[in-house]
Parts: structure tokens; sequence; C-alpha cells
């Protein structure tokens, strides 16, 4: 049934690799990517060794000042209140941002906004400002507005929360099954009651262990607001930094590093829990 | 059942079960809400000292305050802007080179030793994401001055973790047909590398790399605060001298990458999936 | 006619204290065999089979191949072994985002430099060869797919070419037709068997279907349970064998 061509007597065959047009955008592509990272590199005076020489060194330098860590620093009450205190932001932030980005994720969902002309731009509008804005600006600009301390904090928190959890709340509301809505709304029910009938059921479990995974992301924030005016242990942080204390520097740094670590493995923990017990 | 016991035991225990749960729930909420209350009463009531705030009329006079724009400071916001968006392609670019043996490392079932570099490997993960970009951002001006190199270097450390994280779990997903296949053929290490495992990684991993640039266009407009390059010192200095108009300038400038970086991710994206 | 695999006494157990997967097989390949190993599932064929190149680790005994002992070979010995032997899969084990002519190409990455693998850059004689066996199993037209792109019996085919391309002295078929339905079985079974015949190359050959070795094969070797329980020319093959071999466990 197979037929042996001998080499001979087919006409030569050839192959080829590249395809027209196809290999040229490929190619082109590549090229532009290159040259545009060189010229990235020159356009901002940096060069290669130096990166790499710095990025060889990193071990050295920072074995040579933030070694070894005061760490009996990070015991002083004071420092340890301040880890109260972002713990408690971010908490608040956490709570905060997730109610309010849950209307904000509904109007922006594109299968069951309520009113496709004017909410659903503002949903995501919304959103998108709240993530485009990073949390470090949100807290300049509101301590510029309330003063220095945890209030600014807590709001900033809650822009950076409502911008997280609304987009990964709008994707999952935007991936549900349309039969219930469907379902409620020939029945006559208005978006609201479609909302809370047909979708949050489908979607409960999920946003808790968005939720939760929100908490863990704002707890990194938090501690780093601190630096700019919104209280917590980023403010011990910057004192430290501008009083060139980088032995301090280094245990706050560590001490951040363990909590960031605690706060993964308890969201972890706390979202499978939520997996098992729906 | 009878007259005077009208439900079977049944029905009551599944009644009682419901109570509990009930019970369970109005604790649950009941904690929850005891526990917000301290932490508003410790950070916001506690810490605010609302006489400073100067009242609702005084809020809104601040915010007023952004809502003028400082023209002026174009000319000036045209390098920056190209510096910040320089910084997330190089950093993000930089960060790839580096996650790529991290996710070797914390992949367990091609890493070289699961007892010690396989730890190694996932804590260097958990580490570049722990860290705040602020915090690599210090750490770098202090080791190699100001400018954009530490903040390129600040965003490749960040990157390296949620990059390295998703190459990993594609690589623990793979099929190990093909990688029989290659080695069957009398293919080395790195030929069942490149053959056998980077061909079904690969459309994973760039559309994470993608996702992350987008998301470092939004750390690099902040490099700056710190002094590590692009429009956050702009900002810093706008903020500084109260030009509140030219802070805002700033702002529209980052919004404006931002959703650059969105449009140009989510058709990069689609080419590649 | 020379021996061309010799295995003598081979054991293979997964874990330390596993059970024992093969329990002493001892058999020899010559150079004119189409050899079809059968037997229940379980009964360690394609144990066996991986053993042969070592995609398995022998607990014991000895395995001779082309007159060189497997399981003592150093890692670039052994590579170097693989590339006389060529494997083609069950489940075909194709790199499936690559296209046709890429995947017939890596089966000449033994041969092939880090370098040049890198830049998928193979000389022209390979390119040239790899034409010929596409045309010869009848894939000329679809050089450019993907390979995720094609039907069971075509990626087999270019599993097939794949193998061809290494210039094997064994050729390992580990159950090459079960993911086939039946009548393009036999069309593979057909093809395979004809080129190794025309190209001289012997085979060992793992087969389900009881039907298709008797047809294909001049040897046969049956499993059950990690034993060789037959061992013969086709022609004597007896139905009372075959009970014997696939006999089921009574619990």
């Amino acid at each position: 049934m197979t037929k042996i061509n001998k080499p001979e007597d087919t006409q030569p065959l050839t192959w080829s690799r590249f395809t027209f047009p196809g290999s040229i955008y490929k190619y082109g592509t590549l090229l532009f990517v290159l040259v545009f990272l060189t010229y990235s590199l020159n356009f901002m005076n940096v060069s290669i060794p130096k990166m790499l020489g710095a990025l060889g060194g990193l071990v050295g330098v920072i074995s040579e000042r933030y070694y070894p860590p005061d760490l009996a620093y990070v015991t002083d009450p004071g420092y340890l209140a301040s880890v109260v205190d972002t713990l408690q932001m971010s908490f608040l932030g956490g709570i905060a941002g997730v109610f309010l980005s849950i209307p904000l994720a509904w109007f922006s969902a594109a299968n069951v906004s309520p009113n496709r002309q004017i909410l659903f731009p503002i949903g995501r509008m919304g959103v998108i400002s709240c993530r485009a804005i990073h949390e470090t600006i949100w807290t300049i600009l509101f301590v510029s507005v309330l003063g220095f301390g945890m209030l600014a904090g807590v709001s900033a928190l809650t822009m950076f929360c409502i911008g997280f959890a609304g987009k990964l709340f709008s994707d999952e509301i935007e991936a549900i099954e349309m039969g219930p809505v469907e379902a409620m709304r020939s029945a006559g029910a208005n978006p609201f009651q479609v909302f809370i009938f047909a979708v949050v059921p489908q979607v409960r479990v999920a946003f808790t262990g968005i939720a939760i995974y929100t908490w863990d992301v704002a707890f990194r924030a938090a501690t780093v607001v601190g630096f700019f005016g919104g209280g917590g242990m980023g403010w011990y942080l910057k004192r430290n930094v501008q009083q060139l204390e980088n032995l301090r520097v280094g245990a706050i740094v560590l001490s951040i590093i363990a909590m960031v670590l605690i706060a993964e493995f308890i969201s972890g923990w706390l979202r499978s829990a939520v997996n098992k017990a729906k | 059942m009878s007259i005077t016991q009208p439900h079977s035991d049944a029905f009551t225990g599944q009644i009682d079960m419901r109570r509990n749960r009930h019970l369970k729930m109005a604790l649950g909420w009941g904690m929850f809400i005891l526990f917000a209350t301290w932490c508003v009463n410790g950070t916001i009531i506690a810490d605010t000292d609302w006489s400073r705030i100067g009242g609702r009329n005084g809020v809104l006079a601040s915010v007023g305050r952004y809502i003028s724009l400082d023209l002026g400071l174009l000319s000036e916001l045209i390098i920056p802007t190209i510096e910040t968006f320089m910084m997330a392609c190089v950093g993000t670019v930089l960060g790839c080179f580096f996650s790529l043996p991290v996710a070797w490392l914390g992949a367990a079932n091609v890493t070289p030793s699961k007892h010690i570099l396989y730890p190694l490997g996932r804590f260097l993960m958990v580490v570049s994401r722990s860290v705040h970009e602020i915090v690599w951002a210090l750490i770098f001006v202090s080791a190699v001055g100001l400018g954009a190199l530490p903040g390129i270097l600040a965003i490749a450390m960040r990157s390296v973790g949620f990059i390295s994280k998703i190459t990993a779990e594609a690589i623990e997903n793979i099929d190990a047909k093909p990688v029989e296949a290659v080695r069957a053929v009398g293919g080395n290490n790195f030929q069942v590398m490149y053959y056998g495992i980077l061909p079904q990684i690969y459309p994973v991993v760039l559309a994470t790399v993608i996702f992350e640039w987008d998301i470092n266009i939004r750390r690099s407009a902040v490099m700056g605060l710190v002094g590590a390059g692009g429009l956050g010192l702009l900002f810093f200095r706008q903020m500084n001298s109260f030009n509140y108009g030219g802070v805002t300038m700033v702002i529209l400038a980052i919004l404006m990458l931002i959703v650059l970086g969105e449009v140009i991710s989510h058709y990069l994206r689609k080419a590649v999936i | 006619m020379t021996s061309v695999l010799s295995v003598k006494d081979l054991r293979v157990r997964y874990a330390a204290k596993g059970p024992e997967i093969l329990k002493g097989i001892n058999f020899d390949v010559l150079s004119d065999d189409f050899m079809a190993m059968i037997g229940p599932s379980g009964a360690g064929k394609s144990t066996l089979i991986r053993c042969i190149n070592r995609l398995v680790e022998p607990t014991s005994g000895s395995i001779n191949l082309l007159g060189k002992d497997v399981i003592a070979l150093k890692t670039r010995a052994l590579r170097e072994l693989r590339r006389d032997v060529g494997m083609i899969f069950q489940e075909f084990n194709l790199i499936n985002r690559m296209s046709v002519m890429d995947n017939v190409l890596s089966g000449r990455l033994g041969y092939t430099g880090n370098l040049r693998s890198l830049f998928r850059h193979f000389p022209k004689k390979d390119i040239d060869q790899a034409l010929y066996f596409l045309d010869r199993v009848g894939l000329s037209d679809h050089i450019n797919k993907r390979a995720d792109e094609l039907s069971g019996g075509q990626r087999q085919r270019v599993g097939i070419a794949r193998a061809l391309m290494q210039q094997p002295k064994l050729l390992l078929l580990d159950e090459p037709t079960s993911a086939l339905d039946p009548k393009i079985s036999r069309e593979v079974m057909a093809l395979i068997r004809g080129i190794a015949q025309e190209l001289g190359v012997p085979a060992v050959c793992n087969i389900h279907d009881v039907q298709l070795a008797k047809e294909f094969c001049n040897r046969i070797i049956g499993l059950q349970d990690g034993i060789k329980k037959f061992d013969g020319e086709t022609s004597t093959l007896r139905d009372s064998d075959l009970e014997d071999i696939y006999a089921m466990e009574v619990l």
C-alpha cells in the first residue's frame, strides 16, 4: 500500500525551516526586541558588565553591610507594636477593599453587569484605576490629604485591595455558568436579584479564596506603607535606612520575610480549609 | 411516629445539625466583627489626629488641590516616562534569566537534589515574592548607587518569584513521554530539556512573562521614590514642592503607561496561547 | 545469523522492598528475528523492553546488546548505544508542538551537538534522509504540520520515521498499535515489518493482540507475571501454550 519511492525517482525534495512571511514575523519580532533592549540599556546608561557585577556582588554587599542582623532590635516593644499595627491595617484594608470591590466587580462583569452604558464603564474604570496606581503612591496621596498615620495607610491598602480583588472577582464572575442567570432573568428578576440568587452561589467559594489571597498580598504591601507615612513597620524601616543603621535594616527585612512566610502559610491553610468545607 | 412525637428522630437530628451550623456561622461572624472592631480601634481611631485633617471641608479642599494640571511639566515628563517603560522591559527580561534556574531547582521532577536544592529553589521563590519591590530597590541603591540600574535589578529580583513558581509548576505537569523519547534516541540532558520539556511549557511561561511585564510597569513607576530611576523621582519632587498640578501630571503619565501596557499585553497574550 | 541481544537472568525490582517485576528472564534475539512478546497486562513486558535500552534500571542479571554489556555502561557510552536502538512507543511520544519534520529530525539528536540542537540546525544529509523516510511512511504531504494535528496512525508513522533516522541496529516496539484501531493497526504493523525486513533490522515487539503477533512475527516469547512461559517459533505456538500464558490467577 505504501509505494517505495527511491530518492532518484521523485524530483529532488527540498525542505527549509523558513516560511514566508511567517518566519519574517517571528524573527523580525525577536530582532526588534533585542534591538529595543540594547537601546534601552544605552538610553539608561546601564552597562551589562556593571549589571552582572552588581548581581554577583550582591551577596558580598549583603554580607558586608547587613550581616549580622541586629535581631535584638526586632524585639523592641515599639517595633512589635508596629507589627501588630501592620497586621491590623492589612486586615482592615483587606476587608474594606474586598467588600467595596464586590459591587465594582459585578458592574464590570460583561455577562451580568446591570447597566452596560453607565455602570459597566464605571466598574471597569474603578477597578483599573485602583490597580494602576501603586500602593505606595496611594499612600503618599492619602497622607497628603489625611495626614500621616494609619488612616492614610488603611485607605491606601483599601484602594489597592479594590484593584486586586476587583479584577479577580470580575474574572470569576465572567466564568460562571449562565444557566441559572437565564433562569432568573426569564422569571422576571431584576439584575440585583439575579446577582444574589444566580451569581453569588456559584462564586461564593472562589470569592472566599480570593479574599484570603488578597489579605495575604495586602499584608506584603502593608509592611511598606509605613515607609511613606502610612503607619506600621515600614516607618521603622525608613528611619533606620535614613540613619544608616544597616544591621537593623537587615533585621527588619528578615522579620518582614518571616512574617510574610507565616502569612502565606496561614492563607494557604485557610484556603484549603475553605475548599474542603464547601 | 406518633401524635406526641410528630417527627422522626432522623428529622430532628437534621434540625439539630442545621441549628449547630447556624450557631457556628453566627459565632464565626461575631468573632469576625469583634476582630474588625479591634482593628479599627487600633488603627484609625487611636492613631488619627482628627483635628489636623480639618474635617470634611478640609479633606475636600485637599483633594481639590489635585484637580489641576501643570502643563508646563510636559517636556520634563518625556524622559522619565520612557525610562520607566524601559526599566520594566529590561527588568522583566533579566528576571526571566534568573527564573529559569530557580524554576529548575524548584520543580520536583527535574531538580538535581530533592533534599537540598529543591527546598532552596522554593525558598528563593518565596523570598523574591515576600520582599517588597521598594525594599529590593533600597538594597540595590545601597549596593550600586542611584539611577536606573538599581531599579532594573529590583524589578528583576521581584519578578523571579512569580515567573519561576509558574514555570516550576508547568515543569511538574509535563507529559513524560516526549522526555522518554529523547532519552531513547540517545539525547543528553540539554537535548532532553530543550526538546522534551521546553516545547511543553513554552506557552504558559511566555504568557506569564507578559503578565508580569504588565505588572512591572506599575512597579517601575515607583522605583524613583527611593532613587532608583523612572517617574518616581519626578513624583517625589513635585510632591515635595507642593506642586499638586504637577503631581497629577505624573499620575496621568503613569496611567497612560499602564493603559499602553494593558493593551500590548492583551494582544501579545492572545498571540501566544 | 548472529545474536544481537542476549538477556540472562534479568531481574527487576522498582523499590528495594517492592515486588519483583521480572523474575529471571533469559532469551536471545538473532539478527533476522522479528520477535513478539505477548502476555497479560502486568506481566512485565513494558519493563522488559525498557531494560534493553536501560530506560528502566535492571536490578540484576545481564543484558548483552550488540556486543556491549548494557548494565555496566557509563552515561556517555549508554547514550551512544541508545543511538543504535530505535524505539517506537505505544502513545507515539512525539513532541506535540513541533512539526512532523522536527520530530523526525529529533531521531538524530544522539549525533547532534548542543549548539546545533539549540538552533535546530541539522546537516543536509539528515534532512534528505528525513524526507526519504517521510515519503517511505507516506507522510510527504504533512511535513510541516504540527504533530498534534495528525491522526493516531499518522503519528505512529512519524514515530517510525524518527526511529529509522537513527539507522538502528535493533528496533524496540512497545505496543505500537495498542492505541490505534484494528485496520490502521494492521497497516502500521505491515509497514514496520516491511521496512525492518528491507533494512535487515531485527526487532523486539510488545504486542497484546496475539493475532497480529502470529501474523507478523517469526518468534514469540510469552511472559506471565515476570516469568517467561514460552519461547519459540511462531508456528510452534499452540492454544494450550496461550492458555498457559494468559491463565487468570485464581484468588
